[in-house]
This record gives C-alpha cells, sequence and structure tokens, in this order.
C-alpha cells in the first residue's frame, strides 16, 4: 500500500495541490454527469478519503446478532483501521482499537470470539472487554505513577444502533445517526423493523482488485447493467423471480435521499410478495411496525437494493439457486472495503428471519450465497464486468486528460423512459423505469464529492 | 483403519481419478466433471475464520463458500460455460496440483481420503498468479461407471479468499 502524499512534505504538497484540483475540475461537471475516471484508482485520493470519509463519518460495523452475548466481539474495519466490534460484559456495544495503550501491538489476534479481557502478548497489559485497563505487570514496581483509568483502549467516540444495526464515526463530532441516515430510515424499518433479522454464521471476505467505489456507485442503483452483466445467470434459471421474467415487475430508482440510494422491483398484484418469503415466514413479521404507506411497499417488493453512505450496500430478494427449487427470501449486507487504491475488500452476511424456521434459514443462506458471494452466480459477473477499470483509472492517460470521465447521464434527454413518479410515498425522489436514470447513482458522487472538499483547510 | 487402506493399488486408483477431473476442470470440460459426481452429491467449502489456538476449529458449520448439491453444480458448470459467464471470459488459466493423497478408509463401497490441492488462476495479461491452497475430504463411490465424488469438504487455507471470483470449481 502506498501512502503518496504522506512520503516527504514537498510530494505532499505537490499530491495535495493535484488531488485538490482533480477535486474542483470533479466540482465542475459533475451536474452534467461526469465524473473523473481517475479517482477510482489514486494513492493520493485513497489517502483523503481515508481520512475525510472514513475517519469522518458514520460506518457500518456489524450487526447485534454477531455478538448475541457479553463478551462476543468481532474484529471489523473503519477505513483500513483495526477496530474490535465487541459486546462488553455490561451488554453495551463498543468499538475498540485494536492496539495496546502501552506500545501498540494488537490486543485481539482472533476475528471472532468471546472473551472477558483482551491480553497484550507483548508486556501483558490487560483489558476488560469494556475496554478498561485492569492488568499492568510489575505496575507496583514500574508503572506506580500511571493511572490506568486514563490508559483504557481507546474506542471510536461515537457508536449507535439503529435496528440492530451498528454503526461507529471515529471522528470526535458528528451528527446522530438517526440524523446520518435520514430518509434511509425508512426504507430500513422495512427490513429491520418488519422483520428480526439475523446474521447466518460468518460473512465471506474476498479481496477484488476493484476500487471500493465502484461497487458502490452500482449498488445506489445501476440496475441498467443486468440484462448484459448478468445474462449467464438469468438464462440459467437462477437469482430473482424479477430478474429471470417469472415475474412482472416495475423498478423505482430512488433519488435525493439524505445521500443514499435505494432500487424497488415492486410486483404490482393482489398476491403478496414480501421479497419472496412465503405465508408461514411472513406470518412471523411485525406488520405494525410500519405505516400503511411503508406496508404495501414491502408487500409488493420483489428485490430491493441500495447503499448507505459511504460503503454498506444490501439486495433483498426473492428468488433461488436451482430452477427446480422454490424460491425463498434471502437479504446480502456487504461492506466495500477500502485496501489501497483500486483495490477493495469485500465483506458480504447473510441475513434471515430469526423466527423462521432452520430448514428455511438454511435455504436462505444457500440461495444467498449462491447469487452473491465470492463464487455467487451473479456477484462472480459483477467483478467479471469490472475488470480493467482499475487500469484505466490509474493510468498516465487519464491523468493526463480532462475528459477521461464516467458518464451519468442517462435519462436526461428529450424523451426519457425514466419518469419522476408523482405518487411515490417514500422519501427521496423516485424514478419509475428506475433502470433508465443515472440521478441515484449521481447522488453518491454528489456526496461524496461533498465530504471530500469539506475541508476548506486543505 | 480397514485392511485395504495401506494398499497402494487402491491409492493409485483414487490418485488418477482425482487427477483425471482435476484435468477435466483445468480443461473446462465442466460438464464431463459434472458427470462425475453422484446424484446426492454433498459439496461444501466452509468459510474459515482466524481463531485462538484453543479453538476446536477454525471451519463455519453454517456459513459456506460453496455448499452445493448435484442441481446447483449443474447450473454452475453450465452457467460457466455460458457465451455470457464474464468473469470467465476470457477464461482463467488454471492448473490443479493434487498431492498427499491419503487413504483413510475403504468400506467397499465408498472410499473416503484426505489430498491436498494447489490452484495456480491467471487471467488475461497477470503475471502474479492468484494461488489457492486448500486441503480436501473426499468420499469416492465405486459405480458401474468408476468412481464417482459422494462427498467433498473443501478446507481453504484462506481467510480471506485471495482472487477476485470462484468462478472455478474447487
Amino acid at each position: 500500500m502506498s501512502h503518496g502524499i504522506d512520503e516527504s512534505q514537498s510530494t505532499s504538497q505537490t499530491e495535495f495541490g493535484r488531488v485538490k484540483a482533480l477535486l474542483e475540475r470533479m466540482g465542475e461537471t459533475l451536474e452534467d454527469g461526469e465524473v473523473p475516471m481517475q479517482i477510482l484508482n489514486d494513492d493520493a485520493v485513497h489517502q483523503l478519503e481515508l481520512e475525510r470519509i472514513f475517519g469522518q463519518t458514520w460506518v457500518y460495523v456489524g450487526h447485534e446478532s454477531e455478538v448475541p452475548e457479553p463478551g462476543d466481539y468481532r474484529q471489523r474495519t473503519i477505513g483500513e483501521d483495526p477496530f474490535i466490534f465487541v459486546r462488553g460484559e455490561d451488554g453495551d456495544f463498543r468499538v475498540l482499537f485494536n492496539s495496546c495503550r502501552h506500545r501498540g501491538a494488537n490486543v485481539c489476534r482472533a476475528e471472532k470470539g468471546n472473551t472477558s479481557h483482551f491480553r497484550c502478548p507483548y508486556h501483558g497489559w490487560t483489558y476488560k472487554n469494556t475496554g478498561d485497563l485492569v492488568g499492568v505487570p510489575q505496575k507496583a514496581a514500574g508503572f506506580d505513577h500511571l493511572d490506568a483509568e486514563e490508559r483504557g483502549l481507546h474506542e471510536a467516540p461515537h457508536v449507535e444502533e439503529y435496528n440492530g444495526l451498528v454503526f461507529a464515526c471515529v471522528a470526535p463530532e458528528v451528527e446522530p445517526l438517526e440524523e446520518f441516515l435520514g430518509g434511509a430510515t425508512w426504507f430500513l424499518d422495512m427490513y429491520f423493523d418488519l422483520i428480526d433479522m439475523e446474521v447466518i454464521g460468518d460473512p465471506h471476505r474476498w479481496e477484488v482488485e476493484n476500487d471500493w467505489k465502484t461497487p458502490t456507485e452500482n449498488f445506489y442503483g445501476d440496475n441498467y447493467h443486468i440484462p448484459m452483466g448478468h445474462k449467464s445467470a438469468i438464462d440459467a434459471g437462477v437469482g430473482s423471480d424479477t430478474a429471470t421474467g417469472e415475474k412482472e415487475s416495475n423498478l423505482y430508482g430512488i433519488a435525493d435521499c439524505d445521500g443514499h440510494g435505494f432500487s424497488f422491483y415492486q410486483i404490482e398484484s393482489e398476491e403478496d410478495s414480501y421479497w419472496g418469503h412465503p405465508p408461514e415466514v411472513v406470518e412471523t413479521f411485525n406488520h405494525d411496525a410500519l405505516d400503511d404507506d411503508q406496508h404495501e411497499v414491502a408487500r409488493k417488493s420483489g428485490v430491493t437494493l441500495g447503499t448507505i453512505f459511504p460503503n454498506l450496500s444490501f439486495i433483498f430478494l426473492g428468488g433461488r439457486d436451482d430452477p427446480e427449487k422454490d424460491s425463498v427470501g434471502t437479504f446480502l449486507l456487504r461492506k466495500w472495503e477500502p485496501r489501497g487504491a483500486g483495490k477493495m475488500e469485500v465483506v458480504n452476511w447473510i441475513l434471515a428471519p430469526k423466527d423462521a424456521s432452520d430448514e428455511y434459514k438454511e435455504r436462505v443462506y444457500e440461495v444467498g450465497m449462491s447469487n452473491f458471494s465470492p463464487s455467487g452466480n451473479f456477484e462472480v459477473d459483477d467483478v467479471g464486468i469490472w475488470y480493467g477499470i482499475d487500469e484505466a483509472a490509474g493510468s498516465v492517460f487519464a491523468r493526463q486528460n480532462d475528459d477521461v470521465n464516467t458518464l451519468f447521464t442517462m435519462g436526461r434527454g428529450e424523451n426519457p423512459a425514466a419518469t419522476v413518479y408523482d405518487e411515490w410515498v417514500g422519501p427521496g425522489t423516485a424514478y419509475l423505469e428506475g433502470g433508465m436514470t443515472d440521478e441515484n447513482q449521481l447522488d453518491f458522487y454528489r456526496t461524496w464529492h461533498e465530504a471530500m472538499t469539506s475541508d476548506g483547510g486543505m | 483403519m480397514s485392511e485395504s487402506v495401506s494398499n497402494p493399488t487402491l491409492r493409485a486408483e483414487c490418485e488418477e481419478f482425482l487427477y483425471h477431473a482435476a484435468e477435466l476442470l483445468d480443461d473446462r470440460k465442466l460438464t464431463e466433471w459434472h458427470d462425475l459426481v453422484t446424484e446426492d452429491i454433498d459439496y461444501r467449502v466452509p468459510i474459515r475464520t482466524t481463531r485462538e489456538r484453543s479453538n476446536t476449529t477454525e471451519f463455519s458449520d453454517t456459513s459456506f463458500h460453496m455448499k452445493e448439491d448435484w442441481g446447483t453444480l449443474e447450473v454452475r458448470t453450465e452457467r460457466m460455460q455460458s457465451d455470457f459467464a464474464w468473469s470467465e471470459d476470457p477464461p482463467s488459466r488454471t492448473r490443479r496440483h493434487v498431492s498427499n493423497v491419503r487413504i483413510v478408509d475403504d468400506d467397499g463401497e465408498e472410499v473416503t481420503l484426505k489430498n491436498n490441492l494447489l490452484i495456480f488462476r491467471q487471467q488475461g495479461d497477470e503475471t502474479d498468479p492468484d494461488i489457492l491452497s486448500m486441503e480436501r475430504h473426499d468420499t469416492l463411490r465405486r459405480t458401474d461407471e468408476g468412481f464417482k465424488i459422494a462427498e467433498r469438504r473443501v478446507l481453504l487455507d484462506h481467510t480471506i479468499i485471495p482472487t477476485n471470483t470462484l468462478s472455478i470449481i474447487l
């Protein structure tokens, strides 16, 4: 990994100047739907993202069901920084910096587990699962001056939970989580308030040679790529019933939703859909949790997907892994983790309704994995169609030419297929024929650009 | 252990089968490979996590990179041969190195064994290959058409999969 802007003061100044100019140029072309391609593979841009986006905003760390008992923990990253997502002995969630206050070594080396204490292997400093420092070997002999209360593990100053989704922010100041989520709560309620969800097992983790922004912009609502990009899976009769044509649907793309983006495939029928969940599972839902408008959208949902800024995406789909088998509703939550410019780690969790039968949850897992995972029949072709973006974005040619941009102008002609749907009942602006607009995806780059230019002191 | 376990002829037969199955995958003869699995095949690639030494297993019993039966393997092998399977067009160049074959048991109908597998994978102009390393626990069933794979557990040496896609069979 390279940290271009830190290499020396002079390099740092030059690189800052270059990125500043790049962001200024982006500001001029963004509303015309043009985004400089080089932001998808640029060391200095990457470094600035870690500071201005992942170091400033709310970032998802995990679901409450991943740490059900006091002492349960999972290692997680915020940007590229190492944290421990832990439920303390007091039952509270914390996001502790995985680094001993003494000399910096990891105090937690396992990816997950249950523990009352984290002990640094270097000199044996020991912390409770709440982060409190409780053990310093030979303290009286060498550290009688040390105030243990001041030397607990560092932790993310802000940790909040919304319907079981736990987010953290490492900046000193940030707006409350619900304010940050804004209109996104209307959608999140439809999944996590209507349904008591739980994560099944451990997430998939894999490395991909693409920038984290490529799948993020895609999950803001690139429904345009599906017929071409996923033809092999659709032809095989797997995936969602709306993609295979098993069920007809209307697609709504949601833009202008407080920086987040969503898409809805609605099956206009008297027959309940609820993402393909069968009646005995739908019975377990908390139907009173939603207002009538939300509930009707949920009832008609075939597939819904979206992204919470900056890098948490999801897809909820009714579908199958084998044309011979029944479809089920499967929910995939994914985090696109930056890992150097032009590279990412994908973390993919599969969730099922907690109160469904074990057999059903197993099918939910199988269908989710079979479609979206490192081996997923849909996912592999997503990655397969992005080959080379990193190379083009990192090229000298892209740096030297102001018109090497990615294009988000779909639906801006005189007779666009995508039109604003006036009767939309939720937050944001809904576009019917939502696969034929880029306005939802452009929202990602608007939010990204605002965050990247928010500090005038650059 | 039954007497046959130390039988070098049996091990050679099993090796021959595993080499043949690996060759079919390397040569992208996926339908022919699929003919080598039984209709009741149970094929699993569990997710591995980094755990403390004191923990009994690093492999999940609820979450998987692949968890397949005959039908889903048919879907996968057919899809991979589609003209629109972008992850494999141009196709990966793979070379499967099968080694350390150890017979565990033979009850006359089925042979259980362990083997190591190293897959070299490259695509396009890449010069750094993706290397996937794993141990496989296989159950081979004797049929009229010779051995078939009735069960496979792929125990990866990876927690984070170090390749863009698992659009290949392990």
